[in-house]
């Protein structure tokens, strides 16, 4: 639950700000959904219909774990949508 | 609007490209299409383009192979999902807005594959993920998934996973090995001749175990993940030889994140979809495409390489995604399919290596022991194992039957998690073979699109 800090060798993207349930939270351009909310120490984001919580599971776009609403679109993979900046998600959407 | 090519090729890791490549070289006209950020697959899974640093030898490799595919003249359609495949060689692809469809006369399948999902009590809390989730977070945006790591699984790439941790700075608690490698490695050793990368990436990883003092337990799996709202420790235990865990071993072991390793499960969604007949083939992990020499499906003119058609690494992918590049390019008139016997002997000594890591890493059937009635099998939908033993009490024995009485498959996963877990629950209870008790049925969209992008006429 960290960034894996730059070096001389290595530079992340600049940096962005997204908006998550109506807060602010930094990121760089290059990560994704879920990255920016693992490095922020956020294990969970999703809470399924029986209330159970959810964030990344595979990583890849396959179990549908870890889905946001990005600017009003709904069901929307966190692990691989690009952060943007001023982008709006919401968590803790069930999927009807 | 349905656009026409010569030859359409699904995944741009190390077989799809390998294909794309040899298909444009032999004259053919090639469209390669991918749904990531960055072609590459897993294996050649490149850094997010907004960050600077210096490529790894893999990842310079498959930049590499991208830029020959360019010049070769193959039309790279990345960050487009397939989401249907239809009669007459029909693809459907949308890049998140639009849907375009895709007519093509041969169609070569390079789709990959997923981490095998294992379910057990508490894998649904989060910090239990799969080590291709915490690997894809290091490798393309420089992100630990977690502190303190506890790897479970089997094979080498979970000392890679462990060497990239420790590398980066996180806490590796322990490597459990399910398989009894040593002293079976010894039997396979001729597998090894000539594979003389892949042993120096696994000594390097190996040192670095050594030199960070991970405890490296092989004949031990995880049996349960416990903690409040997040995962906070597992319950680890000896497995006996066919991986059920040995009552009486069990230790707790402290970690915030599980990563689970268990190999892989083939992407044949879009080999089904096109007709291809699939064979149930547990030691090339689950449900494949059955092909000819020439890599094609019994679907005529569409073609399957890589991890799709069973597990088998990078480097067996790239030998059949050549292979399938040139016949498909010779089944639609340029050149001659010359790389069949030309790549023979690479073949044979990749096929040779896919056989000794089936032997040693194919997970026992105690590894699909470990759920209880109350432990999640369908991750999408929230159904029980109870709730499956219901339904075959009232009668299903199919997958598919399982699917009507519960939903446990209906979610946007499409059984893509549940599919192995259920079937395997079911052959135990029923007595009859997974084969028997059948994978689900695809049907498009196989990934959800947007609504309105189903509108779109054909
Ligand atoms: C998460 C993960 C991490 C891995 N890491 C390693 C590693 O570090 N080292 C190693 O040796 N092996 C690794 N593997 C094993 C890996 O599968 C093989 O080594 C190798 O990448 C297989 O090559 P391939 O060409 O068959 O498929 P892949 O490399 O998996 O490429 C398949 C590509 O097809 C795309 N795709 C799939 N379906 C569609 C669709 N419907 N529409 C559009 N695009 C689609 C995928 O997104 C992917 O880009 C990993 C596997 C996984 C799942
Ligand atoms: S984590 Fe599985 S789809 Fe995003």
């Amino acid at each position: 639950m960290s960034r894996i800090k730059d070096s001389p060798e290595f530079q992340r993207g600049a940096p962005v700000t997204i908006i998550v349930d109506g807060a602010p939270l930094p990121a760089f351009v290059g990560e994704t959904i879920a990255g920016a909310l693992l490095a922020s120490g956020r294990r969970a984001w999703q809470h399924t219909r029986h209330g159970q919580p959810r964030g990344m599971f595979c990583g890849i776009g396959v179990c549908f774990d870890c889905l946001v609403t990005v600017n009003g679109a709904s069901k929307v993979r966190a692990c691989l949508t690009p952060v943007a900046e001023g982008m709006i998600v919401q968590t803790q959407e069930t999927t009807p | 609007m349905t656009e026409q090519v010569e030859i359409a090729v699904v995944g741009a890791g190390p077989g799809g490209l390998c294909a794309a490549l040899a298909a444009a070289q032999a004259g053919a006209q090639v469209a390669l299409i991918d749904n990531n950020r960055h072609p590459g697959g897993q294996y050649y899974r490149q850094t997010a383009r907004e960050f600077r640093g210096a490529p790894s030898s893999h990842q310079r490799e498959g930049a590499a192979l991208l830029q020959q595919a360019i010049a070769a003249g193959v039309r790279i359609i990345a960050e487009t999902n397939v989401w249907g495949a239809f009669d007459d060689k029909v693809l459907a692809l949308n890049d998140g807005a639009a849907t375009t469809y895709l007519q093509a006369r041969a169609i070569i399948l390079a789709t990959g594959a997923y981490d095998r999902p294992v379910a057990f009590p508490g894998w649904t809390l989060p910090g239990v993920m799969t080590a291709g989730a915490v690997q894809t977070l290091i490798k393309e945006q420089r992100i630990l998934a977690g502190k303190r790591f506890l790897l479970a699984g089997t094979g080498p790439l979970q000392l890679v996973l462990a060497a990239e941790l420790a590398r980066a700075g996180a806490q590796v608690v322990a490597v459990l090995e399910g398989s009894r490698v040593f002293p079976r490695v010894l039997q396979h050793a001729g597998a090894l001749w000539n594979q003389w990368e892949r042993l120096s990436e696994g000594l390097s990883s190996w040192l670095t175990l050594a030199r960070h003092r991970i405890p490296y337990r092989v004949g031990w799996g995880i049996v349960a993940a416990e903690g409040a709202a997040q995962v906070e420790q597992a319950t680890i235990a000896r497995l006996d030889g066919n991986w059920r865990p040995i009552r009486g071993s069990e230790e707790k072991i402290a970690c915030d994140t599980i990563a689970l390793g268990y190999g892989f499960v083939p992407f044949n969604t879009l080999s089904r979809l096109l007709g291809a007949r699939q064979e149930w083939r547990p030691e090339l992990g689950g449900e494949v495409p059955a092909r000819d020499a020439q890599m094609q499906t019994s679907a005529p003119g569409v073609y399957a390489v890589g991890d799709c058609a069973g597990i088998g690494g990078a480097a067996l992918a790239r030998v059949e995604g050549q292979i399938a590049g040139s016949a498909a390019a010779a089944q639609v008139g340029h050149g001659t399919a010359d790389a069949i016997p030309a790549r023979a002997s690479a073949l044979a000594r990749e096929r040779r290596f896919q056989r000794m890591y089936a032997a040693l890493f194919t997970p026992g059937v105690g590894l699909y022991e470990l759920s209880q009635d109350d432990t999640i099998l369908c991750r999408c939908e929230e159904i029980t194992q109870a709730e499956v033993r219901h339904a075959l009490a009232l009668g299903a024995d199919t997958t598919n039957e399982v699917k009507l009485i519960t939903r446990g498959g209906m979610g946007d996963c499409q059984g893509r998690m549940c599919a192995h877990l259920i079937a395997h629950f079911i052959a135990r209870e029923t007595g009859r073979s997974v084969a028997q008790v059948g994978m689900l049925p695809p049907r498009p969209p196989i990934f959800p699109i947007p609504i309105t992008a189903l509108g779109v006429t054909r």
